[in-house]
């Protein structure tokens, strides 16, 4: 919100620089998000006369004039065609910024210097109307027609602009700030000064306003009180210079003096006003009731609204004039043919208040002081202060009295405050005089004390105080911030038992260990992304957009939006991890301590590998990445998480994105896949190189790691190496190979590894020659070689008879 | 006797100097070592010599030969040495046999290094659903229907009760229903708000929660606390301020700012020329939060904050656009 410095000086002394007093306020909670100094752009710039006017002797278009600037009288060389004598101009003064280069093509801003133009010294420059930013005229200088106008008069003061704005961010819970004397009773308490409350004198008629006006109030809840005042023989027209200047200030765009008082009360005192023209009031009646569904009604803005039930409605005594508390209608706006105007001043609940402006989709500076929470307390002081102002700006009759509905009265809050309660909250040691003068500068009024604490009284224009906490704040905010002394106590506390290990951490330093980057995406992406995935997709009711309209349910678009882009970028090798959340509807769920009922959300973590396989280097070969790249890592990672039943299958179902599909099994349980993006996929997202992808479900793969260790004794005996190579039919997988020689062979076979695969010339075409390592060792005994050679020989035997497998010799 | 002794070792000096490869090696070896080099030739000389002065004399022919041995095999390892760089011709400045280097993201490293900060400080880390119930993302949190308040987070719906948290202090009503005081976790996690995608704001960022609630808890502890973290985080000399500021879910309630470290507190347009950044909020817990999870507010008091992930790592590497944060190019990852 706008605060005028100027407007603020009417309620209170104030004799600090506009910085400090930005300070103050920042640290009362009232926070300056900047401070404009309306003026500072027109800093050098001041009015001139000029006094005479010479040929200049080195140039024929130039011109040397004296010009009395107030203080002094100073020469300018000035080229333009319309300089003459006795007229006032706009000089601006060496160190002055012209707004505007008029012979620069980007018409940048530049600095004055003192200049030496063909031998005449040049103290200043005379300004055309493009130079200062005050329109566009080019052709000559800028002159000021005011004749009353003095020279050396600060060109920001001719135009109203000597005032300093502060930008406040008023939280939501202080609406009593939203206004000019709210914010000046910050100020008094802050600087210890008198709060100076414009004080009002009305000459009223004759003519009583209860025989002009009738107000009827339905819903008395949404309405508590509604106050109202006549004013006959009012003069529309443009509001006097002082007002504009205020309105343009705090941005409020002038319309006429009528609805600018209504706005100017509505910054000062903080309550909004309407007027209605009475003339156009059937009956001269106001009723306010509810509207009902399906109700039609034009607004101020010009804009047609439908109607809902329960939006409050101002009436007259047939149709609908305004919205109450939101927007007024054209059908009662003041009109230059207004002669006649009614004041409403009333106090709505501001819940209503805020439904009505949420189901309209209309926010109103006085939506927005209802909703807060407006003083009910105040209407009548607003409504006074308007109806004087009016009356002073256009000698309005003001009829005798007010209209004031108001039949349960809102009382000030009483509440109590232990003073223990206090220092235990804060860590402070304040006694009862502090708090008491404390919460006194703001307008709490203090009723009396017992042995543990005070009783004070809060104004109804604090409806954010409502309990003892609140006044705590309010005494923390006013005793600062800065003064609570940190004092620290160091208790020794845990709360379980600790959790050493960070699951996720650990897995995102292992792969970024590994070499691979890790990435963070977005978790909102689009229905046809989502809906690739077989489970139910979550989606958004609201979105921003169409491509961010449900919540991922794979972290695969994503990873591969980002590899399109760094491919883009020449980053062709690329090792990508996102450890993140995949959202479902899953009606399995239930409402627990870590869950929402009917969402599933699972920890994911997707590996992606593009690109040759290994870093380049002038020893080997390149390779381009393959299944078993991707493999080998997730074969890695059971390693180090020491977990050793883990097991691929390959059969072939179908995945939308993938292909060649690995299942991740862990005890039988699927825990994720590796697979190849497949071609049509890629293509979406503009790759034309292979991507391979492994995506885990890290909630799955956390619950089998066991990190409570066993020590196992070291071998006592030694181990004894085979190598073994059987030719066997192509189509025979390793993995069966693999089963049964493990189960042939019993239990003195401790390791084996597949060493080579060979195909070629030297053996059969369709067959393929395996070779694995086999270590022997028993935990009783040396082996001799004898007994290995044994255990051999019937692995041999095993293998011809299942797979007619033969030893390659 | 001696003196030819002395004499040859004189010389032996010289010829070893001199020796550049294995062939001067080798006529130094058989010039003094050899069966038939000069050493052997002075031990054939005893005999010539009288009986007492043999022992004098075969001592110091046995030394110069130890002599010459040690300076032979010592310049025999530097031939070899030498000789060995220059016949294997090994080209040690070819680059060696690399890795690709990984990176972890900046926003996992600001998490990491804030986790460390608090966990010395006996915080513990909790966690908690992103798509969550009104009731946890607003209501418990003592925003009530129909409040203002609630505009000051633009929200995504995903049905009329259930939307996607809009911080993370949800968490603090569901740590505190599951656990009785003291309590004292921090939580980091992701969260949501329905704004327009620019290089100042995304429609989902991090938050680092946190929450101490105990007997004797006080505002003055936390401000102890979060100038602990700051000058652990930001450095020990910053200058920091708290001022008051409004959560529904605090009272008091406070926003912390240090200064700017870019202009040292002059004004520049990062701290928007205030001199301050604002790096998080906090307040005391509200009694009315105590009453939705069955704590009494009259035993306990509690600190409550709450920082954005993203906003501290903008401002501490000096970006300035948080898209960057979420394109993933690594050729940006991989400057962290």
């Amino acid at each position: 919100m706008r605060i005028s410095l100027n407007w603020l000086k009417n309620y209170v002394n104030i004799d600090v620089s506009p910085e400090v007093l930005a300070e103050k306020l920042t640290n009362v909670g009232l926070e300056v998000e900047s401070i404009d100094y309306l003026g500072k752009k027109y800093d050098k710039f001041l009015v001139g006369k000029i006094l005479k006017v010479d040929k200049h002797p080195n140039a024929d278009k130039l011109t040397v004039c004296k010009v009395d600037i107030g203080s002094e009288i100073i020469d300018i060389v000035c080229g333009a065609p319309n300089v003459a004598e006795n007229k006032l101009v706009v000089v601006g003064l060496v160190g002055a910024t012209i707004p505007r280069n008029q012979h620069d093509t980007d018409s940048k801003p530049f600095t004055l210097k003192r200049a030496n133009i063909r031998g005449i010294e040049s103290n200043g420059m005379i300004c055309s109307e493009y130079e200062l930013d005050l329109g566009e005229d080019k052709s000559g200088i800028l002159i000021l027609k005011d004749e009353k106008l003095k020279a050396g008069t600060k060109l920001s003061d001719y135009l109203g602009l000597n005032d300093v704005v502060f930008e406040i961010g008023i939280t939501p819970n202080r609406p009593d700030c939203l206004s000019h004397l709210g914010i000046a009773r910050e100020i008094a308490a802050i600087f210890h000064v008198k709060l100076k409350k414009p004080k009002i004198k009305i000459k009223e008629s004759k003519e009583l306003v209860t025989f002009a006006a009738k107000v009827y109030i339905d819903d008395i809840d949404k309405c508590p009180r509604y106050t109202a005042r006549v004013l006959r023989n009012v003069k529309v027209e443009p509001s006097p210079q002082w007002l504009q200047n205020y309105l343009n200030a705090v941005g409020i765009r002038p319309i006429n003096n009528i609805v600018d008082v209504t706005n100017y009360v509505l910054m000062e005192i903080g309550h909004p006003l309407h007027a209605f023209d009475y003339d156009r009031l059937k009956n001269n009646t106001i009723k306010v009731r509810t509207a009902k569904d399906g109700e039609h009604f034009v607004t101020l803005d010009g804009k047609g609204r439908e109607l809902k039930e329960g939006i409050l409605l101002i009436c007259d005594d047939e149709k609908p004039v305004a919205i109450a508390g939101v927007m007024g209608g054209v059908n009662s706006e003041i009109t230059e043919t207004t002669k006649n105007i009614l004041l409403e001043s009333a106090y709505f609940l501001p819940q209503s208040i805020r439904r009505t402006s949420k189901l309209l989709g209309l926010s109103t500076d006085a939506s927005q002081r209802f909703e807060r929470g407006a003083d009910p307390n105040i209407t009548k002081y607003a409504i006074n202060r308007a109806a004087e102002l009016i009356q002073r700006l256009t000698n309005a009759k003001v009829l005798l009295g007010y209209i004031d509905i108001y039949p349960k009265p809102i009382q000030p809050k009483k509440i109590f405050l232990n003073t223990q309660k206090v220092n235990r909250t804060l860590g402070t040691n304040l006694t009862y005089y502090p708090i008491k003068n404390l919460l006194q500068k703001i307008d709490i009024k203090f009723l009396k004390r017992n042995k543990i604490g005070l009783w004070f009284e809060v104004p109804t224009f604090r409806p954010d105080l409502e309990r003892d906490i609140d006044l705590i704040e309010e005494i923390a905010r006013l005793y600062g911030y800065d003064n609570i002394e940190i004092k620290m106590r160091s208790p020794i506390l845990f709360s379980e038992q600790a959790n050493f290990r960070d699951f996720e951490d650990e897995i995102k330093n292992y792969f970024f260990g590994r070499g691979y980057d890790e990435i963070i995406t977005n978790s909102l992406l689009s229905k046809e992304m989502a809906s690739l995935s077989k489970d139910e997709y979550v989606e958004i009711l609201n979105p921003i957009s169409r491509d961010m309209a449900t919540m991922r349910t794979s972290m695969l678009p994503s990873i591969l939006s980002v590899i399109k882009n760094n491919i883009y970028h020449q980053s062709k090798n690329l090792n990508l991890f996102e450890i993140g959340k995949v959202y479902f509807k899953d009606s399995s769920v239930p409402r627990g301590p870590y869950t929402t009922p009917n969402y599933r959300e699972e920890k994911r973590i997707i590996l992606a590998k593009t690109g040759i396989s290994e870093c380049p280097h002038w020893s080997r070969d390149e390779r381009e990445s393959d299944i078993f790249d991707l493999k080998g890592e997730v074969e890695d990672l059971f390693v180090m998480l020491s977990l050793d039943k883990y097991k691929f299958i390959s059969y072939t179902i179908d995945r939308t994105l993938t292909e060649m599909n690995l299942n991740i099994m862990y005890q039988n349980v699927e825990i994720g896949y590796i697979g190849k993006v497949k071609k049509e996929i890629l293509e979406l997202f503009d790759i034309e190189q292979d991507v391979y992808v492994s995506d885990i479900n890290l909630d799955i793969l956390k619950s089998f790691v066991n990190y409570k260790r066993k020590y196992v004794p070291l071998p006592l005996y030694p181990m004894v190496i085979r190598d073994l190579a059987f030719i066997v039919d192509k189509g025979i997988s390793v993995e069966k190979l693999l089963e049964t020689i493990k189960l042939s062979a019993g239990e003195l076979l401790k390791d084996i590894n597949l060493f080579d695969v060979y195909t070629g010339e030297r053996i059969a075409p369709d067959k393929k020659s395996c070779a694995f390592t086999l270590q022997f060792q028993s935990e009783e005994k040396t082996l001799t070689d004898e007994e290995v050679t044994q255990v051999v020989e019937n692995i041999i035997k095993v293998m011809n008879e299942k797979y007619n497998a033969t030893l390659r010799k | 006797m001696l003196e030819k002794i002395n004499e040859i070792k004189h010389q032996i000096e010289q010829d070893i100097v001199n020796i550049k490869n294995s062939n001067d090696l080798e006529n130094f070896r058989v010039k003094y070592l050899s069966r038939k080099g000069i050493i052997s030739e002075l031990y054939d000389l005893i005999k010539s010599i009288p009986q007492d002065d043999r022992p004098s004399v075969g001592k110091a022919i046995n030394e110069l030969k130890i002599y010459c041995q040690q300076v032979f095999d010592n310049k025999k390892q530097e031939i070899e040495n030498l000789s060995n760089i220059i016949t294997e011709q090994i080209d040690l400045t070819l680059p060696g046999r690399r890795r690709w280097v990984g990176s972890l993201h900046p926003l996992t490293k600001t998490l990491k290094e804030i986790k460390f900060i608090f966990q010395k400080m006996g915080f513990d880390i909790a966690d908690g659903p992103e798509i969550e119930e009104d009731y946890y993302n607003f209501e418990a949190l003592n925003f009530p229907p129909e409040h203002p308040a609630r505009d000051m987070q633009d929200t995504f719906f995903i049905s009329d009760k259930i939307l996607l948290r809009t911080h993370t202090s949800p968490v603090q009503i569901r740590v505190m229903e599951r656990t009785t005081p003291p309590v004292r976790v921090i939580i980091p996690g992701r969260v949501y708000r329905n704004e327009a995608i620019s290089a100042r704001s995304y429609c989902l960022f991090h938050q680092v929660e946190g929450l101490y609630v105990d007997e004797g808890v006080t505002f003055s502890e936390l401000k102890g606390t979060l100038v602990a973290f700051a000058k652990q985080f930001f450095g020990s000399n910053l200058k920091y301020r708290f001022r008051p500021s409004f959560f529904p879910f605090t009272e008091p309630s406070a926003e912390m700012d240090i200064t700017c470290f870019l202009c040292n507190g002059k004004g520049c347009r990062v701290c928007k020329q205030t001199g301050w950044l604002e790096i998080l909020g906090c307040g005391m817990v509200d009694p009315n939060v105590y009453k939705y999870v069955n704590y009494d507010a009259e035993k306990y008091t509690g600190y409550a904050f709450g920082m954005g992930i993203e906003r501290i790592t903008m401002l501490r590497y000096g970006i300035d656009d948080i898209r960057l944060l979420f394109d993933n190019d690594i050729r940006f990852l991989k400057q962290f």
